[in-house]
């Protein structure tokens, strides 16, 4: 019998805390990690309610058809985001991660869930919006009731465009770094194996 | 969730045999008492959880170290995106001196100086070291990481290589 490494002596013989669960308490915890994913999904549901709120206000009030149009846009995207929140949510709730996986297929089956959500958001979480900006702020910018010369309406259009064309392209730029970090993470794990 | 008739059972039974081995996998995961005492009851959470999918691929060991280790590697990612404060990187390089590892490491507080060593490595290496020294084997290690039994034994000789080099650099500076 070989034997035991004296660090193996050391971390076996630790001292060790008075530490249960009971079945009550097992319950209550798994109900409050449900309880908080509901609660962040509740939180993005409100966003869009927000958004849904102020655009279909501004088709009230607005006679303008393009901008009516723009905001229409905007409130489809809107709902369009909320129901592929709701059919994510209700993928992830069933599939979920396998935790007695391996340890490099779970950490593997993370690092692609991650790699699939940064790659597949800026398909329906930003490019939703996008129409129904462009045509809103162009039907603002170049609104028969605005008295000003066509340099001025396309000056205002590119004023108003360009901070979120940036932030868009921020975000954009910011998830392909994300993936490709990913990417060599992957492809460690699995040239480790 | 509706438990089945053996969750709990399994669970009780899991938790009476791998208990203190998730508290030592909590110490070497999370340096924050609080946040630690959260990692355990996550771990547990998750087995109970993992219970009403027990499916009997492999051994009750196994299964445990799988979900623990599981857990525990979603813990440092989270942590790591939400915190900067969690490693304690500078922790090991306080030893005090002595001529072999084991009394350096028998030393009040060497332990301590060990799990701080511990967090400091990437997931895959910490998850085997730490299996190591619950004392499972390079094929128990093998079926439990997902890596083959010959990369398993060669990470563990670099990994103690590296502890012995890491203590012993400290106890000349």
């Amino acid at each position: 019998m070989s034997e035991r490494d004296p660090l193996q002596s050391l971390w076996i013989h630790q001292q060790q805390e008075n530490f249960k669960m009971t079945t009550a308490q097992l319950r209550q915890h798994a109900t409050r990690f449900q309880s908080k994913i509901r609660t962040r999904n509740r939180i993005e549901y409100a966003a869009a309610a927000l958004v849904i709120g102020v655009f279909a206000w501004m088709i009230a009030i607005i006679p303008e058809p393009m901008v009516r149009a723009g905001a229409g846009l905007i409130i489809l995207g809107a709902l369009y985001v909320c129901w592929k929140l709701h059919t994510l949510a209700g993928a992830a709730d069933a599939g979920g991660l396998d935790h007695a996986a391996s340890l490099a297929d779970f950490h593997r089956s993370e690092l692609l869930r991650q790699r699939m959500a940064l790659a597949a958001v800026w398909k329906w979480y930003l490019a939703p919006f996008v129409p129904g900006m462009l045509v809103f702020i162009g039907a603002v910018a170049f609104t028969p009731e605005l008295d000003a010369p066509l340099i001025a309406r396309v000056t205002l259009f590119a004023t108003t465009a360009a901070p979120i064309a940036a932030v868009f392209g921020l975000v954009a730029w910011l998830n392909a770094r994300a993936v490709k970090a990913l990417d060599k993470k992957i492809k460690a794990l699995e040239e480790a194996g | 969730m509706k438990p089945v008739p053996d969750q709990d059972q399994l669970y009780f039974e899991a938790a009476e045999a791998f208990g203190p081995a998730l508290q030592r996998l909590a110490r070497a995961t999370e340096a924050n008492e609080e946040r630690r005492r959260d990692l355990l009851q996550d771990m547990h959470v998750a087995l109970w959880r993992s219970f009403a999918r027990f499916d009997g691929r492999c051994s009750l060991r196994t299964w445990v170290y799988r979900v623990a280790h599981n857990t525990a590697a979603t813990h440092v990612d989270r942590e790591r995106r939400t915190r900067r404060d969690t490693v304690d990187i500078d922790a090991a390089g306080e030893l005090a001196g002595a001529d072999s590892l084991a009394r350096q490491l028998e030393e009040r507080d060497g332990v301590n100086r060990l799990n701080a060593w511990i967090r400091r490595l990437k997931p895959p290496d910490r998850q085997v070291i730490t299996l190591y020294l619950e004392d499972l084997g390079a094929d128990a290690i093998a079926e439990i990481t997902g890596f083959t039994p010959g990369a398993v034994a060669t990470r563990i000789s670099r990994l103690k290589t590296q502890l012995a080099k890491d203590f012993k650099e400290t106890t000349h500076v």
